[in-house]
């Protein structure tokens, strides 16, 4: 993701005080892709889209929109919108004025002004409810006014900072599907914030997911979720199963050895960046799954098995929700049938299925110094 | 029902110290209004507005001018304090601000006199830099000392009340509107005076109330005539015991403020529906 995009971020840092919220950050963005910045509450997601605004002056590197600087320019010298996560309406405006405000500060006649209002309105379903104040508003609708406003005055770039998180489950649901389709028809560019994994997923071109003020890892959404280049975005992607294992590269294939919590296993390399030694295992509770009985011995191949013992089970929908105990570790595996608690069962991860890392020196994290911080992060991407 | 006698006991006391330190008065002086040696009439009010139209209108005039510059006064620096972006101005404005709050009136009158007098500082400064001659130099001693003494004084609370709450307000929408391109004079009269509205009228209305019970001021500053009414009610009780015109005059302040409240209400109840 090297090429000249539309927007291009540079070397960008940026904090508050002291404290640095973002570090030399290199991004481009193309002309019409929809970009997500997913991370955990403090990894500078917002602030990156603030210092994009206009509204964050940022301590170093650049920021160029089509081609022209806009690192010291104003916010609204920058052919930019925001649309905010508190969604800021004036509540004292109906709901006209608020869409219409942009354009009365351009000194366009009101006959204009009432003629984009109204086709603003009718495009985002909020016909005949013009005179209306904010308050009088649900979420939903409050949302689309102040999607409106910022789209009032045809910005190229749409900035959306977690526009959703307001809404409740069921709305948020098809306002992903609304927004999406609403930047593909428009054409235009829409960088968004979101911390919910499962959002960036379905409206974004491309996720970009920003740790502690750098960039762990950017691509398409499967890119992302089948081939994470880290434990982080593993993690954040949902692979939330962690085993510790010992291998050995042998040409195209890594041999797993046999250790106190797994059975021996050759797996093909498939271009993973692996070395001899210690290394560190993920998978997704819905990617496994749950056979009985013991196993023979031998190397599986192609998959990975653990020996385990059933602690729990519920039901979320879908699948059973197994905790397998595993050595010294709980692990959660999704299987179609019930097992009973206390069943010996064994975890079966086929190979495509199991990202594996170099471990670090310290069992988590891709910079081990930061363990907790870390293991918050995974838990709080499961929140959504 | 022991219960709600002993409600009825805990209440008691605050009940008493409003019946008897603030209705009984206020009742007394009403029916004193009335009061002539003839009986009850309207003779203490025709005598008012005959020696005193004036001094009403005067009243009048400069407190509402005054309540004015408190709104513009108290409006920008609160204004300034909330959207300024020099962060060692707005934080010297926010020290600064707030000392005429802890002065009381009777020391402003008395601080004004000295400042505005014909030979006082402030002709004294002016002269000095070469801007008036001696012979130009007027007194502030009338009028425009009351509306300066007053809104020294009654800023600083107005803006006290209007800074919380434009502090409390949404920074987003402010952002909102800056990203649209509103300037920070309009996003102020646009979108963070309407928003603090009702703060600005509850201070403006009791700042009203406050200048017009204020006895030292138009004492200290301008003690001819015209003058306030706070002042001709002193007079008369002072000088001839004539509680009779001096409860009437009394009663004409009180709708002037009972007009301004009204207007309030009026007003938040149009928000409220």
């Amino acid at each position: 993701m090297t090429q000249e995009g539309f927007l291009n971020i540079a070397g960008l840092s940026a904090g508050y005080g002291a404290t640095r919220v973002l570090e030399g950050l290199n991004l481009a963005i193309g002309k019409g892709e929809f970009v997500a910045l997913l991370g955990s509450s403090g990894c500078g997601k917002t602030t990156l889209l603030r210092a994009i605004a206009g509204f964050v002056k940022p301590s170093g590197g650049s920021i160029s929109v089509d081609g022209a600087d806009v690192t010291r320019q104003p916010p609204d010298k920058r052919g930019m919108a925001l649309v905010f996560q508190s969604y800021a309406l004036w509540p004292h405006m109906t709901v006209a004025q608020n869409i219409g405000y942009g354009l009365k500060l351009r000194g366009r006649p009101k006959a204009e002004i009432a003629k984009r209002v109204g086709e603003l309105e009718d495009l985002l379903g909020l016909s005949g409810l013009g005179g209306r104040k904010p308050g009088a508003l649900s979420g939903g609708q409050r949302q689309r006014v102040a999607l409106g406003r910022a789209l009032a005055i045809d910005p190229q770039i749409l900035l959306l900072d977690e526009p959703l998180s307001n809404l409740d489950a069921r709305i948020r649901l098809k306002v992903r599907h609304d927004i999406s389709a609403l930047q593909k028809r428009l054409g235009i560019t829409a960088v968004h914030v979101t911390h919910d994994r499962e959002e960036a997923m379905v409206m974004a071109d491309r996720i970009v997911i920003l740790d502690r003020g750098r960039i762990a890892q950017q691509g398409t959404p499967q890119e992302l979720y089948n081939r994470p280049a880290t434990p982080f975005v593993a993690a954040f992607m949902g692979a939330e199963n962690r085993i510790d294992l010992t291998g050995r590269i042998a040409g195209d294939r890594v041999i797993i050895a046999a250790g106190l919590a797994n059975a021996a296993a050759d797996l093909a390399l498939d271009g993973r960046p692996l070395t001899d030694g210690d290394l560190e295992g993920r998978f997704r509770a819905e990617a496994a799954s749950l056979l009985t009985g013991e196993g023979d011995g031998t190397a599986t191949r192609d998959a990975l098995e653990l020996p385990g013992r059933v602690e729990a089970a519920s039901y979320p929908g879908g699948a059973w929700r197994h905790s397998v105990r595993v050595g010294e570790d709980t692990l959660l595996v999704d299987s179609p049938e019930p097992f009973a608690l206390g069943a010996a069962v064994r975890i079966r991860i086929p190979a495509e299925a199991l990202f594996l890392f170099v471990r670090q020196g310290h069992p988590a994290g891709p910079e081990g110094s930061l363990s907790d911080g870390t293991e918050g992060r995974v838990l709080e991407a499961s929140e959504s | 029902m022991p219960r709600r006698l002993l409600g009825l006991l805990l209440v008691l006391p605050a009940l008493t110290v409003i019946l008897f330190l603030f209705v009984l008065p206020l009742a007394l002086s009403v029916v004193g209004a009335f009061e002539t040696e003839a009986g009850y009439g309207l003779d203490n009010f025709t005598k008012s507005f005959a020696l005193y139209s004036s001094d009403i209108l005067f009243t009048v005039v400069i407190v509402g001018l005054s309540t004015c510059l408190i709104g513009l006064f108290s409006i920008a620096i609160g204004g300034y304090l909330t959207l300024g972006e020099n962060p060692r101005a707005v934080a010297i404005l926010r020290w600064l601000y707030r000392w005429p709050l802890f002065i009381p009136f009777i020391v402003v009158g008395q601080v004004l006199r000295t400042f505005l007098a014909k030979n006082g500082l402030m002709n004294n400064i002016l002269v000095g830099a070469g801007l008036i001659t001696p012979l130009q130099a007027v007194s502030f001693l009338d009028w425009r000392g009351i509306v300066i003494a007053f809104v020294w004084k009654q800023t600083p609370f107005v803006t006290l009340l209007l800074a919380g709450a434009m502090a409390s307000v949404d920074r987003g929408t402010i952002e909102a509107a800056r990203n649209l391109g509103a300037s920070r004079l309009r996003i102020l009269i646009e979108i963070l005076v309407p928003q603090v509205a009702t703060t600005l009228m509850v201070g403006l209305v009791l700042s009203f109330v406050t200048m017009m019970s204020v006895l030292s001021v138009p004492l200290m500053i301008n003690a001819q005539s015209p003058t306030m009414l706070t002042a001709d009610i002193a007079f008369r009780i002072n000088a001839y015991g004539d509680y009779g015109v001096a409860n009437a005059l009394g009663l004409i302040s009180l709708a002037a403020t009972a007009c301004v409240a009204w207007f309030y209400l009026r007003q938040s109840m149009k928000e409220r529906g």
